[in-house]
């Protein structure tokens, strides 16, 4: 039993990286109609910086604050600069409806380059800023450490920031009108075209935070973020791809779930699982668990 | 009067499929005369990019021809690559079977999946063909019969005694690679300018108006997705011939180079395919030799072909998105156009 | 018909560019020997340098090309240097099968040397086919004893004791010393993996839990499910016989979860400095853990070839921190140095496979014990010496320095002898 409750614990702290990623995914889908297969890239920016800010002031509050800062910067920059650019000039012809895929895949591609020339390919080690050891009960040690409970917390803060500023904020009440009908918030006087932008600050801030969450502890190389995006979309379909609170809750699912996989039918079982949640939803329910129906065809 | 006319489109029909073959027995005499003239890195080059081309074929296929972008092709040509292997190593058929069943076999797991991904659109195929590209080949680590990390080996031998013992392993690597793309694209080209090909046209240009004229778009979308597959198998099996049937062979880099090299070569022109397969090869060449420049940095020699290669993708995506080969078309159709109207009047 | 003919101007274009690229180069007139030139003579590597086994293994290239550029200060090799190319292969097969085609094919390397990996090297070996070409594959940096097949590799000369020796050895170990006990062992399940467990069975050791995993996986995350095994089976003995980083990954979890048995390290992933770079264990964890080898301890500065070796690397390496690896590196360096000389001042790649068929087995070499290179035989060193680490992390030998077992790589028997390791030769060059 109590091996069962330290699987979920560990569930619920890996879960709550992938409901980030999930969360960015389903900001700029809501606010571009965009998948943004970047949005990891981003992330591995923001997080080699928030290694270089660990080394060279020993702060991760500060690394952190800075590779938020820098993460909404460089979201909206992206959606500025490229993404307008785009629509301007692929909005018919064949490969309209894949052309925001590939220049998202480009600039991954860019970004990863940029950051293998800046800081190499070798893996840099990145301290993680609490212990790591197990807490310890009596005489045993559980696997849920100190890093665990961090993550936790500043995910979960994360959201409820989130949650505050799209509930409570007229930029929130924005948001939400432009992401449900863009005509509609325009001509009711929102600024669209503003919090498309908004939409991928925001993004890129969440992304960041998933990013150096998941890092400490670990290897960080230009391509250590991929797995992250995989599971961050699946989880992002699975609640739905249009619903914030169906990111979060399917980024958490998806956590316990192959937290269990892993810990009691192997790692090699983890990739093919998800693969499979996310046909099977898509097949059964393509809509999400939270989605509006008739999304997909979008 | 009817019948004439019949007959008049079928004789249009007919003569440029008897072009087609005549030009790629042509194309194919001259690969045969350059194989003996080059050096034996050239023709392990012309190896690589005859497959990149074959496998840029079916995403072109796929993206240009039914409007759906798979970013896994790399998923499929591995599934190609182990059946192929497996196939060699358990019954040890003559080789073209082996190919053969590559075919079958990715061509199979295709309709399966396609089944699901026709339902599917945009980024939704492309999230979840990338999860497959993602987890596929770590299902080699599951079962021990794929070998694991370190592999199968697909070997289809040395080449027959008849051709000389100067006929070096890769040259021979080169001959099948070449023939199988060029027998594939003939045969894609010829599908492509079929009633399906047009249908599959119809059904990505405008869903709504294809299915109306009584066109079933998700079944021909499947149809586009299993041949599609088939044909990036038979890529896996010749790329496994040439390296090693591994799941470090058929990484994520790959099914994003592919896409590259079809984006590069214009989604919708198949015969751009083996420009955007010398693409492939040719960039990290130049890469290296940009990279010398800066120096012995491994760090600078790693990077530069992605940069490269990524930076083409977003601008060709952004300024040219339908390629930079269709767009030169289309420049020299306008000009033509120009020049026709400058007649008349 | 305009829409065709414009089609067929593009396929045209597109397959000239594609002939004129391949006709970029002709074919070179050959010269007397690939690669030698009358003043410079050419070899390669494929080694990790980067990806999950580049710690501590991206040492070992550098560190030879270190030994090399000595070679080359104090006059290269019969009057040749030594142009020595490294190409990082992320310790993936397929990719050293690709860095491998362009050593031979573009750069025209002489041989190839110290290419590190058993999975690696038989990729190299199946798929370029080194043996047919006829290309020489010097001291390559892994123990599988397969390798030691002078009929399926031809041109393969393995340094290392097997892996099948070391688990014979150990494994012997064992059963004297922890007989009653409860022992495990994480292996990797590849076939060097599948060596050792050929020595275990001829030595007769069962294992109580035994865990394999895959190459690549390796990390934390897996790690944590391995060392919950263990503990949960109460094992009392664990043998990991993997790559560092896999040492590394389970040292450093067990620390975390204060799970304490008694390690051994199999030799391959037993260095201190990566296992505790790697981590977040203090050295004095492993104090106690056993391990064997066939090298002197890098931090035996009594040792010859040890303070030779770290001389060499304060000059030509940068003062990188000095570890096995970069010993290693420098005595399978060393070793290629004198197989260059033997094969005297025209080397032919035919003659260099001959020099150390004949010459191979009286190499001077940091090894203690004896190398078995003869006409008939392909087996490297042919034992270990068994050592315990201490509290800085430098392994000590359990019994009188120089004790050594030899044995072979099927089922004779293991004999302990003293080691007969030539004296280092004038200045550590070739002579």
């Amino acid at each position: 039993m109590q091996q069962v409750i330290n699987v979920f614990l560990i569930g619920i702290s890996i879960g709550s990286i992938y409901a980030l990623m999930s969360l960015a995914l389903v900001l700029v889908w809501r606010s571009t109609r965009v998948v943004n297969f970047a949005q990891a890239g981003q992330a591995i920016v923001t997080t080699y910086v928030a290694w270089e800010v660990v080394n060279r002031s020993g702060s991760f509050l500060m690394a952190f604050i800075v590779a938020v800062a820098i993460g909404g910067l460089i979201g909206g920059l992206v959606e500025s600069g490229m993404m307008r650019t785009l629509f301007k000039h692929a909005s018919d012809g064949p490969v309209a409806s894949v052309a925001p895929v590939i220049a998202t895949l480009g600039l991954l591609g860019v970004i990863r380059a940029l950051v293998g020339l800046i800081w190499t390919n070798e893996g840099k080690r990145f301290e993680s800023p609490v212990s790591t050891a197990g807490f310890v009960i009596g005489d045993t040690t559980l696997p849920f450490s100190r890093l665990n409970l961090l993550i936790i917390c500043t995910a979960a803060f994360v959201m409820i920031v989130f949650s505050i500023v799209f509930q409570r904020t007229n930029l929130g009440l924005a948001l939400r009108a432009a992401a449900y009908n863009p005509e509609i918030a325009r001509l009711s006087g929102v600024k669209v075209a503003m919090t498309r932008t908004i939409g991928w600050v925001f993004a890129g801030a969440a992304g960041a935070v998933a990013g150096i969450l998941l890092s400490p502890n670990d290897s960080l190389t230009p391509y250590s973020l991929d797995v992250l995006f995989v599971f961050g979309f699946v989880a992002a379909v699975v609640g739905g791809l249009e619903s914030l609170v169906g990111a979060v809750v399917g980024g958490l699912v998806l956590g316990v779930g192959l937290s269990f996989i892993t810990f009691y039918l192997g790692t090699s079982l983890v990739f093919p699982t998800a693969f499979i949640v996310l046909v099977v939803v898509l097949l059964v329910r393509p809509s999400g668990l939270f989605g509006v129906k008739g999304a997909r065809s979008a | 009067m009817l019948k004439r006319k019949h007959e008049e489109s079928s004789k249009r029909e007919h003569n440029p499929y008897r072009r087609r073959i005549l030009f790629f027995l042509l194309l194919g005499w001259a690969l045969l005369l350059l194989g003996d003239r080059v050096s034996e890195l050239r023709v392990y080059q012309g190896a690589l990019i005859a497959i990149y081309a074959l496998a840029i074929g079916s995403l072109i296929l796929l993206t240009g021809y039914s409007g759906q972008l798979s970013l896994g092709q790399g998923a499929f040509m591995a599934i190609g690559a182990y059946a192929a292997a497996l196939t060699q190593i358990y019954l040890q058929p003559p080789i073209i079977i082996t190919f053969i069943s590559a075919v079958v076999v990715a061509a199979l797991f295709g309709a399966i999946i396609g089944g699901g991904a026709a339902r599917l659109s945009g980024p939704y195929l492309a999230g979840t063909t990338l999860a497959l590209a993602l987890g596929l080949p770590t299902l080699a680590n599951l079962f021990s019969f794929l070998g694991g990390e370190t592999g199968l080996y697909f070997d289809v031998g040395i080449a027959p005694e008849r051709f000389g013992s100067e006929f070096t392993l890769y040259k021979w690597f080169f001959w099948i690679a070449a023939l199988a793309t060029l027998i594939m694209l003939f045969f894609i080209q010829n599908i492509l300018k079929s009633r399906y090909g047009r249908a599959w046209k119809a059904g990505r240009s405008n869903p709504a108006a294809a299915q109306l004229v009584g066109l079933h778009v998700g079944r021909r979308k499947v149809l586009a997705f299993t041949i599609s597959a088939g044909v990036a198998g038979l890529a896996g099996a010749l790329l496994g011939m040439v390296s090693l049937v591994a799941p470090s062979t058929f990484t994520l880099s790959l099914s994003f180079a592919i896409i590259t090299g079809a984006v590069l070569a214009g989604l919708t022109s198949l015969t751009g395919s083996i420009l955007g397969g010398l693409v492939l090869v040719i960039i990290p060449e130049i890469a290296e030799m940009v990279s010398g420049n800066f120096g012995e940095s491994e760090a600078v020699r790693a990077n530069i072909p992605g940069l490269i290669t990524s930076l083409l993708l977003i601008l060709t995506v952004l300024f040219t998105p339908n390629g930079p080969a269709e767009q030169w078309h289309h420049h020299k159709e306008k000009k033509k156009q120009k020049a026709v109207e400058k007649q008349k009047n | 018909m305009i829409g065709s003919f414009r089609k067929k101007g593009l396929v045209a274009a597109s397959a000239i560019v594609a002939i004129a690229g391949l006709a970029l180069s002709a074919v070179p007139a050959q010269a007397a020997e690939v690669g030698v030139t009358a003043t410079s003579i050419k070899i390669g590597t494929t080694v990790p340098l980067t990806g999950i086994a580049g710690p501590g293994y991206a040492k070992v290239a550098p560190a030879m090309k270190a030994y090399f550029d000595y070679v080359n200060a104090n006059g290269g090799i019969n009057g040749r240097k030594i142009e020595f190319i490294i190409k990082d292969d992320r310790y993936l097969p397929p990719v050293s099968v690709e860095k491998t085609n362009e050593l031979i094919l573009k750069d025209k390397v002489f041989a190839t040397v110290g290419q590190l990996g058993t999975a690696n090297n038989l990729a190299i070996n199946s798929r370029v086919r080194l043996g047919s070409r006829g290309v020489p594959s010097l001291f390559v940096n892994t123990g599988f004893s397969g390798f030691a097949d002078k009929k399926k590799f031809p041109t393969l000369f393995p340094l290392f004791s097997s892996y099948r020796m070391e688990a014979k050895i150990m494994g012997g170990y064992i059963k004297e010393n922890f007989a009653g006990k409860k022992i495990g062992l994480i292996y990797q399940n590849d076939d060097f993996g599948a060596d050792a467990l050929k020595g275990f069975e001829s030595a007769g050791v069962k294992f109580d839990v035994s865990i394999p995993y895959v190459s690549g996986t390796q990390g934390a995350a897996t790690a944590t499910t391995w060392i919950q095994k263990l503990a949960a089976a109460k094992v009392e003995v664990v043998y990991i016989f993997g790559v560092t980083t896999a040492t590394a990954a389970a040292v450093g979890v067990a620390f975390a979860a204060g799970y304490k048995p008694q390690w051994i390290f199999g030799s391959v992933g037993a260095d201190a400095t990566t296992i505790v770079g790697q981590t977040t264990v203090p050295v004095a964890l492993l104090n106690g853990a056993l391990s064997m080898s066939f090298m002197p301890d890098a931090a035996d500065t009594t040792d010859e070839y040890v303070k030779f070796f770290r001389e060499v690397n304060t000059t030509y390496n940068n003062n990188a921190t000095f570890d096995n690896n970069i010993m290693a590196g420098m005595n399978g360096a060393m070793m290629v140095a004198q197989a260059l000389k033997a094969a005297g001042p025209n080397p032919t790649r035919k003659g260099l496979i001959a020099a150390i068929e004949s010459k191979g087995s009286t190499f001077a070499s940091a090894g203690y014990p004896p190398i078995g290179f003869s006409a008939t035989s392909r087996v490297g060193y042919t034992g270990f010496w068994i050592g315990k680490y201490n509290q800085t992390g430098s392994l000590i030998p359990v019994e009188a320095k120089g004790t050594i077992y030899t044995t072979d790589s099927a089922n004779g028997p293991v004999v302990k002898t003293t080691s007969k390791r030539p004296a280092l030769p004038t200045k550590g060059l070739p002579n």
